[in-house]
């Protein structure tokens, strides 16, 4: 209930506040009335966009950092331990600079594919051995391939100056692009995401008791990995997509969620989504006002709010086990 | 877009002692100051950004960085002195073209290496970014490299505070361009030129009193200067962007000229909207090669922006190609006070 209010309340605010205040009664005729006044223009084009893309990049950081936390039975994983943020990043600085890639819908796919990527070679790395991808070699696999890539990417980008411009703007993480196109673009990939994260929900629930136990009843790692692998290289790719890499906020939701509210995955995850959603546009409207007329972007915001809150959790509760 | 930043790290202090080897006249007693225009700039002394810079003669080996300076050294007719120069923002005004053909010149900034390499004995850069003490455009302060004997000079309307500071410690009064007469009568003194500097002021001043007549009395339009990033989001050249004062000799008025603090300040969609400008102007940026046709792309992106498609300025058409280079404290400044005169007051 709790997380619902805050996404509910910050929807609003993301609607409501801006660089220039809007009445109620603005709100309502940009919304549903068609005249074209500026107020209309600005919630329209705007603010609804920067909404709706901050609820879609929210929910899919959210599930996508539950599912990465589960998976690895890492209370500190999120997509980027999995390598997916690293593929992502390096394949969009391969777009832009073997290809010419200049558009965001461009970046979309390119950080999809070098995402998936990354994740199939974590699994390829991490999976090698007698045992299999346990959740341990997964993460250690993980950071091995996000350091080889993120070196390969921090080589190229910083020999190359204009590069490393373009570069900077999208690795920050921002909703300022956010257009409806994009995010109507984004959404057959964050459903997929949801649907494979509702089919994970109970064998997640079996991973977390450990491998033993959860073949015992039933579960089978292997298959539960790879949809889980899956899940989170379409939900983190599609948040990616919409806002960039927004750090921090798929890893403090999940966890904020297990300190406060619940441990089973039916709620854990949902809950998530909420939450993070809620963040994100929470931090959307801190950046538009805290220096005004300029803006913060997204990124730098989320771990300014969110970096306190986390240090906040695990210092009063114990970090929830997994 | 990209405007002057970059991950182009300057090499730091491990290169001192190359240095010392490729470098004369280190550490000599200082010249006594005399700020008369001595015939052969012999043992001239003159004060720019509130720091004296001495000449023991007039420097023959000049590196320019950046298009005013580059431009200004070609106006004062010194092309034969210029052993480098580097990071144009657009092609060179039409009457230097050939002259900047003969000189070196790279397209992106040397590191401090390659600068010390060419062996200069005088350094004027058209922007206080290489001279700060860090950031991703510093190469060197002004202190160390007058320790290695190397002189240096900035283009006066982009004076920080002090050596090693840059954009954020610009003084606005002094972004104007008085200041620009005064700095090229300096310079011109300094490299030995100084009738050749007092005949580019009157025609500077020549060209800008024709602009300024012709719009005189004339509503002055709001327009802005647009940067549109990558993520989507726009910065807007302020107060104390020389742009500002283009825009004022052509008649009109910067929509965000009350922003100070940064030269580029980046606001939100909700802010263009709200201040509504008239005509919006690109700032079309960093290619040797760009002329204003090459703002076609950026004019493009700002009417395709349907944040932006009930404002004034893109409802009656009136978004324009601009260049950066245009917006550039220096011997631009009447060409450039021209172009937005013929875009805000067609004649």
């Amino acid at each position: 209930m709790a997380s619902l209010a805050v996404l509910t309340g910050a929807a609003v605010l993301s609607l409501k506040v801006g660089g220039r205040p809007l009445s109620w009664a603005q709100l309502h005729d940009g919304l549903l009335g068609l005249s074209g006044t500026s107020s209309d223009i600005v919630v329209r084009h705007v603010r609804l966009p920067r909404t709706l893309a901050g609820l879609l990049a929210g929910c899919c950081l959210g599930l996508a950092g539950a599912i990465a936390q589960g998976l690895t039975r890492n209370p500190l994983a999120g997509p980027g331990t999995l390598g997916v943020n690293a593929g992502a990043a390096g394949a969009i600085i391969a777009g832009i600079s073997l290809f010419g890639v200049g558009s965001l819908s461009g970046y979309v796919w390119f950080g999809l594919v070098g995402g998936a990527l990354a994740a199939v070679a974590v699994y390829a790395v991490g999976g090698a051995g007698r045992d299999g991808a346990t959740p341990v070699k997964l993460a250690m696999a993980g950071a091995a391939v996000s350091a080889l890539i993120l070196s390969a990417t921090s080589a190229v980008v910083l020999l190359d100056r204009e590069l490393f411009v373009r570069y900077r703007f999208w690795v920050i993480g921002s909703l300022a692009r956010a257009d409806l196109a994009t995010v109507a673009q984004a959404v057959p990939f964050a459903v997929a995401g949801v649907v494979l994260a509702v089919v994970l929900v109970r064998r997640l629930d079996a991973v977390a008791l450990g491998e033993d136990t959860g073949r015992s009843l039933g579960a089978r790692p292997g298959a539960t990995r790879v949809t889980g692998l899956v899940a989170v290289v379409a939900l983190a790719g599609t948040a990616t997509a919409v806002a960039g890499p927004v750090a921090f906020v798929g890893l403090v939701a999940p966890h904020a969620v297990r300190a406060l509210a619940a441990t089973a995955h039916r709620w854990v995850l949902p809950l998530s989504a909420l939450l993070a959603a809620g963040l994100v546009l929470l931090a959307d409207v801190a950046g538009r006002v805290v220096i005004a007329p300029e803006e913060v972007q997204i990124g730098v915001m989320a771990a300014i709010v969110g970096g306190p809150v986390f240090l906040h959790l695990v210092r009063v509760r114990r970090v929830a086990a997994l | 877009m990209p405007v002057r930043s970059g991950s182009r790290r300057a090499w730091r202090v491990a290169l001192l002692s190359v240095c010392a080897l490729t470098l004369v006249a280190c550490g000599g007693p200082p010249q006594p100051a005399t700020s008369e225009p001595a015939a052969g700039g012999a043992g001239v002394t003159e004060t720019n950004c509130g720091i004296p810079v001495t000449v023991p003669g007039p420097p023959e080996r000049i590196y320019a960085l950046y298009q005013p300076a580059i431009e200004t050294v070609h106006a004062l007719g010194l092309t034969d002195r210029l052993v480098g120069t580097a990071f144009l923002d657009a092609r060179v005004l039409d009457g230097y073209a050939e002259a900047q053909s003969r000189v070196p010149y790279l397209p992106e900034l040397p590191t401090r290496e390659a600068l010390l390499a060419a062996n200069p004995d005088f350094v004027v850069a058209g922007y206080n970014g290489v001279f700060a003490a860090g950031g991703t455009e510093a190469i060197s302060t002004r202190a160390e490299l007058a320790g290695l004997g190397v002189r240096t000079w900035i283009s006066g309307p982009l004076c920080p505070s002090g050596d090693g500071r840059s954009d954020e410690a610009i003084d606005p009064a002094s972004v104007s361009m008085e200041t620009v007469y005064g700095d090229l009568r300096g310079l011109g003194r300094v490299l030995g030129v100084p009738d050749r500097a007092e005949q580019l002021v009157t025609d500077l001043r020549t060209g800008v009193e024709a602009v300024r007549e012709r719009v005189a009395g004339k509503p002055s339009p709001r327009v802005a200067i647009l940067l549109d990033d990558d993520d989507g989001s726009y910065r807007v050249a302020s107060g104390i962007d020389f742009g500002s004062r283009v825009l004022e000799m052509a008649g009109a008025t910067n929509a965000f000229g009350d922003l100070a603090g940064r030269r580029h300040v980046a606001v939100g969609k909700e802010e263009v909207i709200a201040r509504n400008p008239d005509v919006i102007l690109t700032s079309t940026c960093c290619d040797a090669s760009y002329t204003v046709a090459d703002g076609a792309a950026d004019v493009a992106r700002i009417r395709g922006d349907p944040a932006l498609s009930g404002s004034t300025a893109v409802r009656e058409g009136k978004v324009f190609p601009f260049l950066f280079a245009d917006r550039a404290a220096g011997i631009r400044a009447p060409a450039a006070a021209e172009r937005v005169a013929s875009l805000v007051h067609p004649r």
